[in-house]
C-alpha cells in the first residue's frame, strides 16, 4: 500500500535486542487489557474494578491462587504437548481428544491394575497409561502424515469429535466398565484409593482445588526442558526444525522425527487427561470436556513461544484469567466470563502481530514511480 | 545489403550487484528469423543478459533498442506487452491446471467467463502452428520435463512474443526431447520469431545457431556466425586463457585407493542423472572434478557422501563399500564432506557454532557440548574465525566464516576421515577467504588425505587438483592422466564437445 | 418406521447444512487462495451474537444480516492482516480467533442469554407445492437463504471454474510465484477472498440464529459446527458443489440420533452414530492422499505458506 509516496516496509532486523522478547507479550497484555476495558465499558462495566476483581479472584486471593493453579496443572501439559508438536511445524490440534483419552486410559489403569501394584507404582502406572492413551489417539494422524502426507491439522482435528463423542458414550450411552456400577446417575467409575492424591491444604485447614498433580506438571516441563536441551532426541527436533536439508545431510531420519514428535505430544496431553483422574476427578468425568483445555493448550504454547519452562508461566496467567473471570461472574456485578476468554484471545491475537516486530523493524520508505 | 534493425538489442550496456560486474559493457542483438546463442559458463553473464532483455532488470548504463526504436522495460510484463518472453529453466506452472489454463493464465484481457473448449482451441491453433504436439487438456503435473517446456513456449507465444529467451534450455531434457525442442525452434524461425539460447553445452547448441556469442566474465570475448563456428575456438573463448596453459605437477607420492567409485547410475523421476560414473582417489591426491554448473554435481557428491542411494553401481571408502549405509554408515567409514550450500545444508542456521560443530559427530544419548565448545573456542582462533563467540548462531557469520566452521568441522576435526568430498568450497568468498580455504586443503593432502574436489570455478580446479575430470550431463567425459592437463580439452568437455 | 418421520429429518438435515455449506464456501474461497482460517467457530458465533443484538434493539431482519455481515469482514480483515501482511502463523491466528470470538460473543450475549430470538425467518410459503408427498416438504418447505445458498454454492462454483478471477483465484492457491510473476497482486487476492470468506461465515452465524436457533444460548448455537465446516472443506476437495453433498451427509449424520431417540430406535448407541461423520471424513481424507488426487483434488498447494517474493 502506497500512501502519499510512502510506503511502510518491513526490514529484517540484524540484531534482535534482548529487551524485546519481554517487551512484547507485556505490551500484549496491556492492549488487551485496555480492549477488553473498551468492551466492558460499552456495555455498562466499570472496568478497573472488573479487573481488580479478576486480579484478586484469580492471583491474590487464598481460593483464587488454588484454583488458578488447580486449573493450571491440565493446562500446563496440554500447553507443553503444543509446543512441543508446534516447534517443529507439527500442528497437533487434537490435544483435546488426546487429553480425554488419557483420562479414559488412566481411569482403565487405576481401576483394572492399580489393585494389584504397590501403592508406589500405582501412580505411574496410570499416568503411563494416560500417556499410552494419548499417543495412541494421534497415532493414527501420524501415520496418515508419515505414510500419505496428510495434513495432521484436520485429522487430528476430526479425532477430538471421536473423543467426546467416546467419553459420553462411556458414561452415558452405555452401562460398561467406565460407569459406575453403584448407581444408576451416569457417573464414572472411581479408580482404587491407592491412586488418588488428595488436595493440597498449603498449610490451612481449608479445602482447595490444587493437586500435588501441579507438581507433576512442572517436573514434566522440567524435564522437557532439559530432554530438548541437552539429549541427541532435543537436538535432532532442533535441527530438523530449523533447516531439514541440513537434518537430511546430517543422516537423520526425517520421518521418525517427525512421527515421534507427534506421539509424544499426544502422551504429554494423555498425561494431563491421566493427571485430572489422579487429582479431582477420580474417574472418567464429562464434566472435563466443558473447558475446552486442548485448544487453549494451544494458546498457551504460542504465548510461551513454544518454550517449556515459559509454558508454566503462561498456563498459570491464563487459568488464572478463567477463575477470575469465572468469580466475576457470580459477583455484585456481574461480568460475563466470557471476558476472560476474550482477553485471552486478544493477547494472543497482540502477541502474534507483536512478533512480527520482534524480528522487523518499521521503515517509512519513499516509492519513487518509474 | 540494407540494414535491418535488430528484432532485440542491447547496446552497451552494464549492470552492477554488490561485489561483481555482472555485465561490463556489452553489446548484443538478435535478428528476425534467427537463432542467437549466448554461450558461457556460470557467471559469464548471460543470464543477467537475458534478464536484462526481458525487463527482469534494468541496466546501470547503456541501452535497449527494438525494432529500430529505443526501449525501456521497467518489468517482464513490458517486456511481454513489447513481444519479449523469457523461458525460465524452472518452470513456473501450476501442476494442477491442464496445459491450456497454464498457458492462458497470464493473458490479462482474458474475458470475464471461460469457455474451456474455446481456449482448448486457441492454444492447440498457436501450439500447430509451430509444430509443438500438445493436448490443452493434459494436467500438466503429469507431463514430462519437455513437455512442460512446451507448455512454457507455447505460453510465451500465445501472450504475441515474438522474441524468445530460452534459459539453459536443454538442461533438463533427456537428449530425445533436445530434438524436439528444436524441431520447435526450427518452426518458430520459419515463422519470423527471434530465438535466443542461453547455454553452456555448446554441443548442444552449435548445429541450431545462427550466431554464437561468448561470455566470460562480464563481457563478450567473441561472436561467430554458423560455418564460422570452430568448436575448439569457441570452447576457448568460453573457458579463457588466463589460466597457466604449462601447468606441470611436481609429481606426488600418492598411496592406496581411499575412495572408490564404481559404475554409478543414479535415476530420478525416471530421468538419469548420473549414469556409469567410474573415478578412484587415492591417499595424498586431490582429484577434481570440473564442470559447468547443474550437471550432475550434486548427485555425484550426495551419493558418495551416502546420502543418497544409487540405482546401480557403488562407493568404497577405505576399503568398506558403504553404498547404502547412508550418510552416518559413510562417515564412519571415514568419509568426510563438506557441501557447497554452506547455511541451508552444512550448518543449521539458527543453532551456534558449538551447535553445529557436533552435528557430523557420533552424539550418544546426551550431547557433550563442553568438548564441542572448547573445539570451538580452539578453531576461532587457529583459523581466525570473525565472530562475536561460540554461541553465535550461524547464519550471522560472514560467507567466508561460516565456511571455515564448516571446514573445521569435516576437515580438521575429523581427523579421522581420510577421505573428504568438498563441493565448491571458496564459492562466493572474498580473495583472503579464498587462499585460507586452499591452504587448508593443500595441508589436508600433505596429511595423506584422498580428496575429492567438485567445483564450478575451473581455475580453482586446475590449480589445487592432481588429476582433473570433467562432468558433463552425470557422465566423466575426460579424466586426465596426472601431470600434464590440456586445458582445452578440458573446456571442449566442459562444453559438451567430446572426441 | 414412519418415511414421514425420516423425510422430516432429510428436510431438517438440509436445513443444518445451509449452515455448514455458507460456513465451507467461505473457507473455500479462503483457502483457495492459500489462506487457512481456522477461526470459523468464533465467526459463526459473532455472527450470530451480532445479529442477535442488532435485531433485538431494531426489530429489522435485514439490518441484523447486514451488521453480521460486516462483523465478519472486520474479524476476517484482521486475520488477514496478522497472516498476509505481517506473515504470522496461520494456525494459531486461526485458533486466536476462535478463542476471541466465542470469547466475545458470549460476553457480548449474556444480557440476552435465553431470550428468545426476536426475528424469525420464514420459510418461503410454495403453497399448495408443499403438500406434494415426499418432494414437498424437503424441497419446498425451507427458507429463502437456504435456497440462496444452494443458488450461491453454484455461482461459487462457475466462479471457481469458469471465470478469470476464479483461474487466478485457483492459481494462487497452488503456485502464488506464477501469478506474482505476472504482475497481479498475491496480497490483494489474499485479502479479497478472507475477508469474502469471513463475510460469508459471520452471516453463516447470523442465519443459523435466526433460522434454527431458538433461543440465545451459546452451547447450543453452534456447537462445533464451525469445526465441521473445515473438515467439510477437505471432504468437498475445496469445490463448492461438492460442500453440498458434503453439508448434506453431515447435516443428515447430526440430525439422524435426534430422529432415532425421538422414534426410540437404538441401533447404535447414539453417540457412536455421532462419531460416524468424522471417521467418515477421515477415510475421505486418506483415499484423497494418492499422488494424482492430491494434484488434482487436494489442497491447494501453498495453503498456510506465507507468500514472500524473492526481491531481485
Amino acid at each position: 500500500m502506497i500512501v502519499a509516496g510512502r510506503r511502510i516496509q518491513l526490514e529484517a532486523r540484524l540484531v534482535t535486542p534482548k529487551w524485546l522478547a519481554f517487551v512484547v507479550p507485556v505490551v500484549s497484555i496491556v492492549v488487551a487489557l485496555v480492549i477488553g476495558a473498551v468492551f466492558l465499558l460499552a456495555t455498562g462495566h466499570a472496568p478497573l474494578r472488573a479487573y481488580a476483581d479478576l486480579l484478586d479472584n484469580g492471583y491474590t486471593s487464598f481460593y483464587g491462587i488454588t484454583d488458578t493453579l488447580g486449573l493450571a496443572t491440565p493446562l500446563i501439559c496440554t500447553g507443553l504437548a503444543a509446543a512441543f508438536a508446534f516447534r517443529m511445524n507439527l500442528y497437533n490440534i487434537g490435544e483435546e481428544g488426546q487429553l480425554y483419552l488419557g483420562m479414559i486410559g488412566g481411569a482403565w489403569a487405576g481401576i483394572a491394575i492399580a489393585g494389584s501394584l504397590p501403592k508406589v507404582l500405582a501412580i505411574p502406572t496410570v499416568l503411563l497409561a494416560g500417556a499410552a492413551a494419548g499417543a495412541l489417539w494421534v497415532a493414527v494422524p501420524a501415520f496418515l502424515r508419515a505414510r500419505l502426507g496428510t495434513s495432521e491439522i484436520v485429522s487430528t482435528l476430526l479425532l477430538n469429535y471421536v473423543a467426546l463423542n467416546l467419553v459420553n458414550y462411556l458414561i452415558f450411552g452405555s452401562r460398561g466398565f467406565f460407569r459406575d456400577p453403584t448407581t444408576s446417575f451416569p457417573q464414572g467409575r472411581t479408580v482404587e484409593p491407592s491412586v488418588r492424591l488428595g488436595a493440597l491444604s498449603f498449610f490451612t485447614d481449608k479445602r482447595t482445588n490444587t493437586y500435588p498433580t501441579l507438581f507433576i506438571a512442572a517436573l514434566l516441563a522440567v524435564a522437557l526442558y532439559w530432554l530438548i536441551k541437552r539429549s541427541n532426541y532435543g537436538y535432532e527436533t532442533a535441527v530438523f526444525a530449523d533447516s531439514p536439508s541440513t537434518a537430511r545431510y546430517a543422516g537423520m531420519n526425517a520421518m521418525w522425527l517427525q512421527s515421534s514428535v507427534l506421539l509424544v505430544s499426544g502422551a504429554i496431553a494423555g498425561v494431563g487427561g491421566a493427571m485430572y483422574v489422579i487429582g479431582p476427578a477420580g474417574k472418567v468425568d464429562p464434566g472435563l470436556l466443558q473447558i475446552g483445555l486442548g485448544y487453549a493448550g494451544i494458546v498457551v504454547a504460542a504465548l510461551a513461544r513454544y518454550n517449556f519452562l515459559a509454558v508454566i508461566l503462561t498456563a498459570v496467567l491464563f487459568a488464572g484469567l478463567r477463575v477470575g473471570g469465572s468469580a466475576l461472574q457470580a459477583s455484585s456485578d456481574p461480568v460475563p466470563i466470557a471476558i476472560a476468554v476474550v482477553l485471552q484471545g486478544a493477547v494472543l491475537l497482540l502477541a502474534l502481530g507483536g512478533e512480527i516486530f520482534r524480528r522487523n523493524r518499521l521503515r517509512v520508505v519513499k516509492v519513487v514511480t518509474a | 545489403m540494407g540494414v535491418t534493425a535488430a528484432a532485440l538489442e542491447a547496446r552497451g550496456v552494464t549492470k552492477r550487484f554488490p561485489g561483481v560486474v555482472a555485465n561490463d559493457h556489452v553489446s548484443f542483438d538478435v535478428r528476425r528469423g534467427e537463432v542467437h546463442t549466448l554461450l558461457g559458463e556460470n557467471g559469464a553473464g548471460k543470464s543477467t543478459l537475458a534478464s536484462i532483455l526481458c525487463g527482469l532488470y534494468r541496466p546501470d548504463e547503456g541501452s535497449l533498442w527494438r525494432n529500430g526504436g529505443e526501449l525501456r522495460l521497467s518489468s517482464p510484463r513490458a517486456g511481454l506487452a513489447n513481444g519479449i518472453a523469457m523461458v525460465h529453466q524452472h518452470f513456473r506452472l501450476v501442476d494442477r491446471f491442464t496445459v491450456a489454463e497454464n498457458v492462458v493464465l497470464g493473458r490479462r484481457n482474458l474475458p470475464f467467463v471461460l469457455s474451456a473448449a474455446r481456449l482448448e482451441d486457441e492454444v492447440r491453433a498457436v501450439a500447430d502452428q509451430f509444430g509443438l504436439p500438445l493436448d490443452p487438456r493434459a494436467i500438466v503435473g503429469e507431463l514430462s520435463a519437455g513437455e512442460r517446456q512446451r507448455v512454457e513456449i507455447v505460453k510465451a507465444l500465445y501472450q504475441g512474443a515474438d522474441v524468445l529467451l530460452l534459459d539453459e534450455p536443454t538442461a533438463l531434457l533427456a537428449p530425445p526431447e533436445v530434438e524436439k525442442l528444436f524441431v520447435t525452434v526450427r518452426a518458430m524461425v520459419a515463422a519470423g520469431k527471434s530465438i535466443v539460447f542461453v547455454s553452456h553445452k555448446l554441443a548442444e547448441v552449435v548445429d541450431i545457431s545462427d550466431r554464437i556469442t561468448v561470455m566470460r566474465g562480464g563481457k563478450v570475448t567473441g561472436s561467430v556466425a554458423r560455418g564460422e563456428a570452430d568448436a575448439r575456438r569457441l570452447a576457448e573463448l568460453m573457458v579463457g586463457r588466463e589460466i597457466h596453459l604449462d601447468r606441470r605437477r611436481a609429481r606426488r607420492d600418492v598411496g592406496d585407493v581411499l575412495l572408490s567409485v564404481s559404475q554409478l547410475h543414479l535415476e530420478r523421476d525416471g530421468v538419469e542423472v548420473l549414469h556409469d560414473v567410474n573415478f578412484d582417489v587415492r591417499a595424498g591426491e586431490i582429484v577434481g572434478i570440473a564442470g559447468v554448473a547443474g550437471n550432475g554435481q550434486r548427485d555425484i557428491a550426495e551419493v558418495v557422501a551416502g546420502i543418497l542411494v544409487p540405482s546401480d553401481g557403488g562407493v568404497t571408502v577405505c576399503g568398506h563399500p558403504t553404498t547404502g549405509s547412508g550418510a552416518r554408515g559413510t562417515r564412519r567409514a571415514g568419509l568426510s564432506y563438506v557441501p557447497e550450500d554452506r547455511l541451508g545444508t552444512g550448518l543449521a542456521p539458527s543453532l551456534s557454532i558449538v551447535d553445529n560443530l557436533v552435528l557430523t559427530r557420533d552424539r550418544g544419548f546426551i550431547v557433550d557440548r563442553d568438548t564441542a565448545r572448547s573445539d570451538a573456542l580452539r578453531y576461532i582462533d587457529e583459523l581466525e574465525i570473525k565472530t562475536p563467540g561460540p554461541d553465535t548462531p550461524t547464519r550471522k557469520l560472514s560467507g567466508g566464516n561460516a565456511q571455515k566452521v564448516l571446514l573445521a568441522r569435516e576437515l580438521v576435526a575429523m581427523s579421522g576421515a581420510r577421505v573428504l568430498v568438498v563441493s565448491s568450497p571458496t564459492r562466493g568468498l572474498d580473495v583472503g577467504a579464498v587462499e585460507a580455504v586452499h591452504e587448508l586443503l593443500d595441508t589436508a593432502r600433505a596429511e595423506g588425505r584422498a580428496i575429492l574436489l567438485i567445483s564450478e570455478d575451473l581455475e580453482e580446479v586446475l590449480t589445487l587438483a592432481d588429476r582433473v575430470l570433467v562432468l558433463y550431463r552425470g557422465r566423466i567425459v575426460h579424466d586426465s592422466p596426472g601431470v600434464d592437463d590440456d586445458v582445452e580439452a578440458i573446456g571442449r568437455a566442459m562444453a559438451g564437445l567430446v572426441a | 418406521m414412519n418415511a414421514n418421520v425420516w423425510l422430516l429429518t432429510f428436510s431438517d438435515a438440509l436445513s443444518i447444512a445451509t449452515t455448514l455449506i455458507l460456513a465451507s464456501l467461505g473457507a473455500i474461497l479462503t483457502e483457495r487462495s492459500g489462506v487457512i482460517n481456522l477461526g470459523v467457530e468464533g465467526m459463526l458465533l459473532m455472527g450470530a451474537v451480532s445479529g442477535f443484538l442488532v435485531a433485538d434493539s431494531t426489530g429489522n431482519l435485514w439490518l441484523a444480516l447486514f451488521v453480521a455481515v460486516l462483523v465478519g469482514v472486520v474479524l476476517a480483515t484482521v486475520h488477514a492482516a496478522l497472516t498476509v501482511s505481517l506473515r504470522s502463523n496461520q494456525i494459531v491466528s486461526g485458533l486466536a480467533m476462535v478463542i476471541f470470538g466465542t470469547g466475545l460473543a458470549n460476553f457480548l450475549g449474556k444480557p440476552v442469554e435465553g431470550r428468545p430470538r426476536p426475528v424469525v425467518i420464514l420459510d418461503v410459503d410454495f403453497g399448495p407445492l408443499s403438500d406434494i408427498p415426499f418432494i414437498g416438504p424437503v424441497v419446498f418447505g425451507h427458507d429463502i437463504f437456504t435456497y440462496l445458498t444452494w443458488v450461491l454454492a453454484a455461482a461459487l462454483s462457475f466462479y471457481l471454474h469458469r471465470t478469470r478471477p476464479g483461474l487466478v483465484l485457483r492459481a494462487t492457491g497452488d503456485a502464488p510465484a506464477t501469478v506474482d510473476a505476472q504482475g497481479v497482486s498475491v496480497t490483494r487476492i489474499r485479502y479479497v477472498h478472507t475477508i469474502a470468506g469471513g463475510a460469508l461465515m459471520c452471516f453463516a452465524g447470523a442465519w443459523f440464529m435466526f433460522a434454527r436457533g431458538v433461543a440465545w444460548n451459546q452451547a447450543a448455537t453452534t456447537n462445533g459446527i464451525g469445526w465441521i465446516a473445515l473438515a467439510l472443506v477437505v471432504f468437498a476437495s475445496w469445490r463448492p458443489l461438492r460442500a453440498i453433498i458434503g453439508a448434506v451427509l453431515f447435516g443428515f449424520s447430526l440430525q439422524v440420533p435426534f430422529t432415532l431417540q425421538s422414534q426410540q430406535i437404538r441401533i447404535l448407541p447414539p453417540e457412536i452414530v455421532a462419531m460416524f461423520p468424522y471417521l467418515v471424513t477421515l477415510a475421505v481424507l486418506v483415499v484423497l492422499s494418492t499422488p494424482r488426487a492430491r494434484r488434482l483434488l487436494g489442497a491447494p498447494k501453498m495453503l498456510g505458506q506465507p507468500f514472500v517474493r524473492d526481491e531481485r
